[in-house]
């Protein structure tokens, strides 16, 4: 087991290493010029000797391939530069913001698992029945509707009509817990209501391939009651697939809720993302791409780890 | 048209409603999209303006019929270049494996790591915004999905029987990916199509939204939403439209896919969920009669039995009694009836089949008597498993995976019996002694997949006899193993016998060997009836219809491989013959066996046979 | 409406209630006026370098935290900061005489103080936004500690507009460019970056019982529309550029307030290097094939105006009523001059704008549907603003859409957006030599009589028509709105509104 997590480590370091040269590279290739819109804020056109100046400072006229190798350098000591726009050091920004990216994305997962399995389980039940005919339009339904579309129309509904909650928005949870739990209400549930919808037909599809099960007939024949051959035999086998499911969307959604981020105003690390990307700070968006890609794959393991420690069959070994 | 077939036309006609529409766009007698009408902007629907103007004053039904056109094009181009890609990368990963698979399949699982949106971002940034960047990007967005799932399919095709052969031959890897392989990995491929076409368009809605889309003023949907979003509080349906076109689309297509994939994949034919989880979902007439019996009355009395799905009868008319003690084989070739039989007798049949007459009297441990088919789900579940077991043929999927063997034994005892945790602990401990299985404390904590076959079967036996049952039906139970372990179980269902001997056993198999063995008597079916019926030693010597003969004919000289010497098949549900079901196969069929059905004859006092000419049988 | 009691007003009335205990004098009166605003940003400060230009937001906050030596007050007049007064003399040297005042360290600010500033900022390689306009300072002296002195090759009548720009502010000599040490009346005490900054009242600032508030939290609400969902909802008190379609909601809105003013504009830009618009009476076409109505009316639902002249307002003594309508909307005109300019069928041609401002956008569409009505055939290049940048500087562009302020309200303001003989950038045509213009902006600079620099901007005004080196579109209404209570916050008149952050020092809870 240790070797095998070992191992795959390090394949996914590689992973990372391979996506961070091409960002980088990508970086380079794309229009727009660091130092120019540092110095273009505002309408206001940029001297071209400043711009030369602050490029030179910036590091930005040495060869690709010196800029590259200096900031590889700096990331293997753990150094992941410091931005262009105001010298902050990346790695400090990144720890600001990912924590409130793993709330919302946290927030979501347990909205969708606590409401998603027992829904898909309902459904694969009463499968072609009106309850799953339901359950099955709003979960596509759900799934069809933009992310910026159900934010909008929240807002309206429980900000600005109910005023039930605030519109958008942060505060940090040691400042005031529940003003922060509030606001972080309707960007989970927005972003929990897709991946409810994801969870539900998950679990409605894996719930009625195990009903299909051998071993199902075998516990009805064991004389076993309805809610114990549900719990112990189908629903915990229906889960594996589920929560592999659950995990590779979670993983996705480190760099992907910049929709609701930007519809709430929540500062996480996918806003913060596409500021870097559009003000060029280089710095800043190779840090957060390798953030997000070393998250990415080691989120892939741990999903294989639990789903081994899940289903005994699997053996990390031979796979 | 099957079923599931006929199930795709719902979202087809949809689909191919709303591609028309807007592939009619150019036809149709609809307004500029880009002539605007400032003074009228944001004017309800009229006469000239169906939904209405938006805020530039252009006509909202004429914008979103072409923005669908942007969007589907966009969509359904992106999915298709990426299924190109990604199904060669797949088929050449998946078929060579090794390093081609490194550089095609793995190589695309790059992309999986970086944020869907910076790709775009990154994409749209360097080649401007537009119809083409965003087919682009969504393109290498999606390949890699294609590429795992053609990967996977071509690797299961791969290591089929035909396509070993094709490689033996020296035919081409190419001619084989292409003409052999890529048919078979369609299936999945199609459906990952119509999952990705739906995703496609959410992602372009958001980019354009987020302003990293189609260029104005073309019209898209995402772009429609976006522009409606910020007059969301002066003109609320500009918003409404282009959701409901997006949603509704989109919705067209998870169904489609859904639809597709029950279609395409027979396996996953899953439709009707569990009938007996619903609560009082079979009939709740728990008949049971008190007519108290005789001490030497039958265990179970199964009188003119018949199962079946809608008209189809699979099982007709069937009569057996096992006493106990007794030993009762069903013998008969796939599709006889007998599991069915054996499963109607514990209330698991299939959803889909129901016991359409007959009655099964079974004489309970306290006496009374109950027509097994009768009962509701609850009243034959406080049976199953306590008075009657099952044995299962395949033990390796009839055990739970993911609980150890132990826990699967007690949980049955524990179903009908209140047990304290050391007592029950114990009791499971003793039973996998009694099967056979060494080491019973250790094994009671192993996995079904840390067992061998023969063990994982034994502990399916000890599962079957926890609650020392008074009637065990064991559905094949041998057929899936070993020769040698054959023998083995054999002989542990023969001690069973000697230890218990007030049970009644039903031994369904299709081996002759077995039955010979285990067995006090011998029920033959054939195409859903009983065609002989008798004690086993008698049968043997002196079988009364011509396929019980021809069955003791063609076991090969002391073996016990399968039946194949039989000439013809048996007749399929839909194609029954009209008089006897056996007569187009019998070597002795004349003129009234095509004609009229065979009455039961008597050859002897403890005998059945259905046969005109039984007395010519020898 | 009801009187939900939020975090804010919580706080607002415990602060309230804790100091009034001690009511002994100014300082407690000043407390007692307390309270925290909250304040909606559309983006978060760039950077604080004090002189460079980082954007509108950080244009607030350094109105906050910095003071200058003198400030447009809230009726849009020059007035008195760190100095006290300041004149010219007949050479063309201005003198400033500094008042008392301390940086948020205590210490005094000095003329020696301030000299570092103008010779630090006047460095080429400042990058300071007004780097080509301090560098025409020839010397600074300072003659005592209170007295600053600047000398100039030619005489500079706008030279004070210069330090009244919130890009110019005043930092302590020796300290960093993004010091958050000055000398205005608030102090930048805690920053989250992306999110919010809270700044506090400066007890030593030095205008008798200023600032008013207690603190202000400045929190980004980067999309407008939840910028006004924020402000409906009750979770903050103040927000910045108000979208235009919600204007009327929120006048129609008992608890809010609405301050707008016609400042900032819209216009076209031309590619200069290359034909079709290298010719003027290609981009004289352009300037009447276009009805503005429908700009204002599709951008910025009927908030603004048209513009068919020069950027001059309309209540500014620069203004020459009969250049008002110069570029009419005449589409047989704009014919006549394409056909005139060689182009009878017209052409095609690419517009560069911005995806990522709606107004941009907008501006552009309804543009495109005009010129394809006289034949010029557009096609949009809506990139984001990044990228629209760099294209606009590199000239990647034929024509090109753009939206700004004049730096103040003199004309000599405008000179970043019309003058051709200015380095290449986004902000103004690409290559276009106006010789005349430029010689008329250096001629109006070193004069200092009224009526003499009327006549010169008239000249110039009459220039720019013939010529349209770039073509105004539309004055736009640039918006703050509030909740009812917040008193003394102003927005500043015309070119002025992004100075407006200047008059938080005057704002307070009613």
């Amino acid at each position: 087991m240790l070797r095998y997590i070992a191992l795959r480590s390090l394949v996914a370091l590689f992973l990372v290493w391979v996506v961070v040269t091409i960002v980088f590279l990508l970086l380079h290739l794309i229009p727009g010029d660091p130092a120019e819109l540092l110095l273009s804020q505002g309408s206001i056109a940029a001297d071209p000797q400043a711009v030369a100046a602050l490029r030179e400072k910036m590091g930005l006229n040495a060869p690709l391939w010196q800029q590259y190798l200096s900031h590889m350098a700096g990331v293997l000591s753990g150094d992941l530069g410091a931005s262009f726009r105001d010298g902050a050091p990346v790695v400090d920004q990144i720890a600001l913001r990912l924590p409130r990216t793993f709330e919302v994305i946290l927030g979501a997962a347990l909205i969708a698992t606590g409401l998603g399995v027992p829904l898909g389980t309902w459904a694969a039940i009463r499968a072609d029945g009106k309850a799953d005919a339901v359950i099955s339009f709003f979960a596509s339904a759900a799934l069809s509707t933009p992310v910026f579309v159900v934010g909008s129309v929240v807002i309206l509904l429980f900000a600005q009509q109910l005023r039930w909650l605030p519109a958008g928005g942060f505060v940090p949870f040691s400042e005031d817990p529940v003003e922060h739990l509030k606001l972080l209400l309707l960007p989970a549930g927005t972003v929990g209501l897709a991946l409810l919808a994801v969870i539900t037909r998950m679990s409605r599809a894996s719930v009625l391939e195990v009903l299909q099960r051998d071993y199902v007939r075998t516990a009805r024949a064991k004389g076993l009651r309805r809610g114990t051959i549900l719990r112990r035999h189908v629903v915990r086998n229906a889960l594996i697939p589920v929560l592999t499911v659950l995990g590779l969307e979670m993983g996705t959604l480190i760099g992907g809720t910049v929709l609701v981020e930007f519809v709430f105003n929540w500062p996480g690390l996918s806003g913060y993302l596409v500021s870097a990307v559009d003000a060029r700070d280089y710095p800043e968006v190779v840090g957060i791409v390798m953030t997000i890609s070393i998250l990415f794959v080691f989120l892939n393991l741990v999903v294989d780890v639990i789903n081994a420690l899940l289903d005994p069959r699997i053996s990390l070994e031979t796979s | 048209m099957s079923p599931a077939a006929r199930k795709l036309i719902l979202p087809a006609t949809i689909i191919a409603l709303i591609v028309l529409t807007v592939l009619a766009a150019p036809l149709l007698p609809l307004a500029d999209v880009r002539a605007m009408d400032i003074p009228h902007r944001f004017a309800g629907p009229s006469g000239a303006h169906w939904l209405g103007q938006d805020e530039f004053g252009r006509d909202v039904l004429a914008r979103l019929i072409w923005g669908g056109q942007a969007s589907l094009f966009i969509a359904v181009g992106s999915a298709l270049a990426a299924a190109v890609i990604g199904a060669a990368l797949g088929l050449l990963g998946g078929y060579f494996r090794g390093v081609v698979e490194l550089l095609t399949v793995r190589a695309a699982e790059i992309i999986l790591c970086l944020p869907p949106l910076l790709l775009a971002l990154l994409v749209v940034t360097i080649l401007g915004a537009g119809t083409w960047p965003l087919i682009l990007a969504l393109t290498i967005l999606y390949t890699p999905n294609y590429a795992r799932v053609v990967y996977a399919a071509t690797q299961q095709v791969r290591g089929l029987d035909f396509v070993t052969a094709q490689r033996a031959m020296g035919t081409h890897p190419l001619t084989i990916l292409v003409r052999t392989i890529l048919p078979n990995v369609m299936p999945p491929l199609l459906v990952q199509m119509s999952l990705v076409i739906a995703s496609a368009m959410v992602i372009e809605s958001g980019l354009s939204f987020l302003g990293l889309g189609v260029v104005p003023p073309t019209p898209s949907w995402g772009l429609m939403i976006r522009a409606a979003r910020s007059a969301m509080e002066v003109a609320p349906m500009l918003l409404v439209w282009p959701s409901l076109a997006l949603a509704g689309t989109i919705l067209a297509f998870n169904l489609l896919c859904d639809r597709l994939q029950s279609a395409l994949d027979p396996r996953s034919i899953t439709a009707g969920g569990a009938l007996w989880l619903r609560p009082r979902a079979r009939r709740a007439t728990a008949a049971a009669m008190a007519a108290a019996a005789a001490d030497k009355a039958p265990l179970l009395e199964i009188g003119e039995l018949s199962v079946a799905v809608r008209e189809l009868e699979l099982v007709r008319r069937v009569s057996l009694t096992v006493r106990p003690g007794e030993t009762l084989a069903l013998v008969g070739e796939s599709g006889s009836g007998k599991t069915l039989t054996g499963l109607a007798m514990t209330g698991l049949l299939p959803d889909a089949l129901h016991v359409t007459g007959g009655k099964a009297l079974y004489a309970r441990r306290d006496g009374g008597r109950i027509d097994l088919a009768a009962l509701d789900e609850d009243g034959i579940r406080r049976l199953r498993g306590d008075e009657i077991s099952m044995v299962f043929q395949d033990a390796a999927a009839a055990l739970n995976p993911v609980l150890r063997i132990g826990d699967q034994v007690a949980e049955a005892i524990r179903a009908h019996h209140a047990l304290d945790a050391a007592t029950l602990q114990n009791r499971v401990v003793d039973l996998l002694r009694h099967v056979g299985i060494p080491d019973p404390e250790r094994r009671a904590r192993a996995y079904p997949h840390e067992l061998s076959g023969g063990q994982r079967q034994r502990a399916m036996i000890a599962v079957a006899i926890a609650n020392n049952p008074r009637l065990l039906i064991a559905d094949e139970p041998t057929t899936a193993l070993d020769p040698t372990i054959q023998a083995q179980i054999l002989q542990l269902f023969a001690q069973l016998k000697r230890d218990t001997p007030e049970m009644g056993m039903i031994f369904v198999t299709h081996d002759l060997a077995v039955v010979a063995e285990i067995a006090d008597r011998v029920a033959v079916m054939y195409a859903g009836e009983v065609v002989e019926e008798g004690p086993v030693s008698e049968i043997f010597a002196r079988p009364h219809h011509p396929y019980t003969a021809a069955l003791i004919a063609s076991v090969p000289e002391g073996g016990s491989e399968r039946l194949v010497a039989i000439p013809g098949a048996v007749p399929s549900p839909h194609a029954m013959p009209q008089g006897c079901r056996f007569a187009p196969r019998c070597a002795h069929a004349e003129a009234r066996c095509g004609e009229s059905v065979p009455e039961i004859a008597r050859p002897a006092a403890d005998r059945i046979t259905r046969c005109f000419r039984w007395e010519e049988v020898a | 409406m009801t009187t939900r009691l939020n975090r804010r007003s919580f706080l607002a009335t415990t602060s309230i209630a804790a100091t009034s205990l001690a009511f002994l004098g100014p300082r407690a009166l000043r407390a007692q006026e307390g309270g925290v605003l909250r304040f909606a940003l559309s983006t978060y400060p760039p950077s604080f370098d004090a002189w460079a230009s980082s954007g509108t937001a950080a244009g607030t906050i350094k109105l906050m935290m910095h003071r200058g030596l003198v400030s447009y007050g809230p009726d849009g007049l020059m007035r008195g900061e760190l100095a006290e007064s300041w004149e010219v003399s007949e050479d063309g040297s201005w003198t400033f005489k500094l008042r008392d005042a301390t940086w948020h360290d205590g210490s005094p600010v000095t003329a020696e103080d301030i000299a570092w500033n103008v010779t630090e900022a006047q460095k080429p390689d400042s990058a300071a936004y007004l780097q080509g306009q301090l560098a025409s300072i020839t010397s600074v002296e300072t003659p005592d500690a209170k007295t600053v002195v600047m000398k100039t090759a030619e005489p500079q009548a706008t030279l004070p507009g210069w330090f009244a720009h919130y890009n110019m502010p005043m930092i302590k000599k020796g300290e960093a460019r993004d010091t958050t040490i000055g000398s205005g009346p608030f102090k930048l005490e805690k920053t989250d970056r992306g999110v919010s900054l809270t700044l506090t009242a400066y007890d030593g600032y030095y205008k008798e019982g200023l600032p008013r508030l207690a603190r202000v939290e400045a929190i980004v609400y980067a999309d407008e529309n939840l910028r006004v969902a924020a402000l409906e909802a009750g979770d903050v008190d103040l927000i910045e550029y108000v979208p235009w379609q919600a204007m009327n909601q929120i006048e129609g809105n008992d608890a809010l307030k609405l301050d707008t003013v016609d400042g900032p504009f819209m216009y076209l830009t031309f590619n200069g290097s290359k034909p079709p618009f290298n010719n003027p009476l290609v981009r004289r076409a352009v300037a009447h094939a276009v009805k503005r109505e429908d700009i204002v009316a599709a951008a910025f639902y009927d908030r603004g105006g048209a513009l068919e002249h020069l950027p001059i307002a309309d209540k500014s003594e620069f203004f020459n009523a009969e250049y008002a309508n110069a570029w009419n909307y005449d589409p047989d005109k704009a014919k006549a001059l394409l056909a005139e300019a060689g182009y009878p069928d017209g052409f095609d041609c690419t517009m560069l704008s911005t995806a990522q401002y709606g107004m941009h956008q907008s501006t552009a569409e309804v543009c495109q549907a005009y010129l394809s009505m006289i034949g010029i055939n557009v096609k949009l290049d809506l990139p984001e603003w990044s990228t629209r940048v760099k294209k606009g500087n590199e000239g990647q562009y034929d024509l090109a859409i753009m939206g700004t302020t004049a730096a103040n309200n003199d004309p000599d303001g405008l000179s970043n957006q019309v003058d051709g003989s200015l380095p290449d950038s986004f902000v103004r045509s690409f290559q276009l030599p106006t010789p005349e213009i430029s010689e008329l902006f250096a001629k109006g600079r070193a004069i200092f009589d009224l009526e003499e620099r009327r006549a010169i901007y008239k000249e110039l005004e009459k220039v720019a028509i013939e010529t349209a080196p770039m073509v105004g579109l539309a004055w736009r209404s640039q918006g703050y709105a509030m909740k009812k209570s917040v008193e003394g916050f102003t927005n500043l008149p015309g070119q002025l509104t992004f100075y407006s952050g200047i008059t938080l020092e005057e704002a307070m809870f009613g």
